[in-house]
């Protein structure tokens, strides 16, 4: 649950039904693994609708929910919580890689 | 292929998880095809140890009292390769965690735990959770008997137990067999000791109401000595007591450490006894008959005592200062002549604590059955531990642990660091802990100074439910989330040796995070300073208290 962090942009992210990852709904309704192409909420009221909306769309995912978000120059979208940052970009630090180590 | 020396499921096992395969199969497909609802597939696919994080279902694999054979660990390579991502977390409930199945891949994964007698029921939910022992189990030099028999014997009592299925919180025992507690039996909801009386009687120590989270406590004696065969009746009339009387009005007031904490223990134990007087004579008394059938399972390999003093070896450590320091921190004394203990370090210098991966789980099964007997142990402060190793076999196995990047000889020392996997994966927490364990563990890699501190341990948690035991840490640190920053609480003093059995206190203020290893630093650097000879960091804090090290701290940070 994302904390209560001001900020008046929004997205709706979920989690995938199929494989839990981490996704955002689009204009189109549709949820896509990337976040600039993210539907953004710029006011209260549309963040009530996207969330609906993505409630609405919610067959192939996981409790919908809406994530406060900055948008920086460029129009590049970033998560305000360092929770959100790491449900978007994904582990902070290298996970072991499966076949680095070889047995000899 | 070795034959195991423990408990080998029979055909009711067999079928229990054959059948809970199926129905998770189902309800999966089910759940896919949208025929159930979020809020009604839930509590089933945590029933089967699926819990949604951050980006990803983990499944939790449950390895009872932490015992493998090379065969199941060879299995949770395939599966972490086929189903996930190739790596594993061995846990602090010596479980495994795959951080990244897929819903749709889960019951496969299942079915696959299922060809060698595993499975990963009741790893989550408000039931009796995987039961854990001491990782030294069957092999100790100091153990009065095997603890993992009770373990299993309480296993198959505790499996789908249609009573205990919804207790008012999950519920969790801890056994071990030796004097020296390496289970941390007092920070369990039941920890129970085994040990022998003046009449020369074996018998269980059983402890209730411990446990870490947010409201640690330490456990009381509830029953200073049971005899053995009455464990099932007396356990059956404390999870009673609970179940009637645990509170369900309140998530953070559920566990029995609250209500032994409120009832007080007189009056839970006068609660439990009276209950027990009326089961005591049930069905779940333990005929000799039946726990020597278990036991029978659990029978040690044949190992023929051996010189312990091989000049192969002593010629290595001569030379290799490394091997020497491993021998002295990675190899524990066995309670057979000339064999060892030897605990293989998931901790080498800056990786996340705990985590293996495929090729490294298949080269540690092809290291117990070429040493060990084909077993393994996982110890609930996340490594792997070869329980029968021939001493002549040390520079072998070292050398093997070495390929593997697994030989760091640094058990129980700085960089043996518990830690959960905090907010880099889990959806409870605040902060993350690997990074942090990683940055310790890089700054004091060096492996002369490490043996130079000490024994020394960091347990790192990344909230307050204390999955990485930062409560009973030497050093603790506490991952919050202030205003959006992840800053870091340092405790000082916890413990879990037996009879030392403490909870740290807090230093003073959190720290950021960037001040972490500076703060350890300067708290090693006061132990240092004030140690006197054969004194660990722990003792020289509960002699000298906490002000020397909150200064050295804050003045830096």
């Amino acid at each position: 649950m994302a904390k209560n962090l001001s900020g008046d942009l929004q997205v709706a992210s979920a989690n995938r039904l199929s494989d839990g990852v981490v996704v955002w709904l689009n204009d189109a309704g549709e949820w896509t693994t990337r976040l600039d192409l993210a539907a953004v909420a710029r006011e209260g009221r549309a963040g009530e609708i996207l969330l609906q909306r993505a409630r609405a769309e919610a067959f192939s995912v996981i409790d919908p929910f809406l994530v406060a978000v900055i948008e920086e120059e460029g129009g590049v979208i970033e998560p305000l919580s360092l929770r959100e940052k790491i449900r978007a970009s994904g582990l902070t630090f290298d996970a072991i890689a499966a076949e680095a180590v070889r047995y000899a | 292929m070795p034959d195991t020396h423990f408990y080998r499921y029979d055909e009711y096992d067999r079928t229990l998880v054959a059948e809970r395969v199926d129905q998770f199969r189902d309800q999966v497909r089910r759940r896919l095809a949208g025929e159930l609802t979020e809020e009604q597939f839930k509590p089933l696919r945590l029933t089967n140890g699926l819990y949604l994080q951050l980006h990803a279902y983990m499944l939790r694999i449950a390895i009872p009292y932490g015992t493998l054979s090379s065969r199941q660990l060879r299995k949770l390579a395939e599966i972490s390769r086929k189903y996930d991502r190739g790596y594993g977390h061995f846990t602090t409930r010596q479980n495994l965690q795959l951080n990244w199945i897929k819903l749709e891949d889960a019951p496969d994964a299942l079915a696959a735990l299922a060809e060698v007698d595993m499975h990963a029921l009741q790893t989550s939910g408000n039931c009796i959770r995987n039961v854990t022992a001491d990782h030294f189990a069957g092999a100790a030099a100091d153990e009065i008997e095997d603890p993992r028999i009770w373990a299993e014997i309480v296993r198959q009592w505790s499996t789908l137990h249609p009573e205990f299925t919804f207790l008012p919180r999950k519920f969790k025992i801890a056994i071990t067999g030796s004097p020296n507690d390496r289970a941390a039996v007092r920070v369990h909801d039941i920890g129970l000791r085994l040990w022998r009386n003046a009449a020369g009687e074996v018998g269980f120590e059983v402890i209730v109401g411990g446990g870490l989270g947010r409201t640690p406590m330490i456990g009381k004696t509830l029953r200073a000595f049971l005899p053995k065969n009455e464990l099932l009746a007396y356990l059956e009339a404390t999870l009673r007591v609970y179940n009637r009387y645990g509170r369900r009005d309140n998530l953070y007031k559920a566990r029995i450490k609250i209500l032994v904490h409120e009832v007080g223990v007189e009056k839970m134990r006068a609660d439990v006894e009276a209950e027990y007087a009326e089961i005591r004579d049930g069905l779940l008394g333990l005929s000799d008959e039946t726990v020597e059938a278990i036991a029978r399972q659990f029978a040690p390999p044949h190992l023929p005592p051996r010189s312990s003093l091989v000049a192969a070896v002593e010629a290595l450590r001569l030379e290799d200062r490394d091997f020497a320091l491993w021998l002295k921190s990675n190899v524990a004394p066995h309670r057979v002549g000339g064999h060892a203990i030897v605990t293989a370090s998931l901790k080498p210098a800056g990786a996340p604590p705990g985590d293996a991966s495929a090729v490294q789980m298949e080269g540690m099964a092809d290291i117990a059955d070429a040493f060990s007997h084909g077993e393994l142990r996982v110890s609930h402060e996340q490594n792997l531990i070869f329980p029968h190793v021939a001493i002549e076999d040390l520079p072998a196995v070292y050398a093997a642990l070495g390929r593997l990047g697994f030989a760091e000889a640094n058990v129980g020392k700085i960089t043996d660091i518990i830690a959960c996997p905090g907010l880099d994966y889990c959806a409870l927490a605040n902060a993350r802990s690997i990074p942090v364990a990683q940055r310790i563990s890089n700054h004091f890699a060096d492996l002369a100074r490490q043996h130079d501190i000490g024994d020394l341990k960091i347990k790192i948690s990344g909230c307050i439910n204390a999955c990485g035991h930062h409560h009973v840490g030497h050093i603790g640190i506490l991952g919050v989330d202030k205003n959006g920053v992840e800053l870091y609480q340092l405790s000082l003093g916890g413990d879990v040796d037996f009879g030392k059995t403490a909870l740290g206190t807090i230093l003073g203020p959190a720290v950021t995070a960037d001040k972490v290893v500076e703060a350890v630093d300067a708290l090693v650097a006061t132990y240092l300073d004030a140690r006197i000879p054969g004194e660990r960091f722990v003792d020289t804090h509960r002699r000298i208290g906490a002000q020397p090290f909150k200064e050295r701290v804050y003045a830096l940070v």
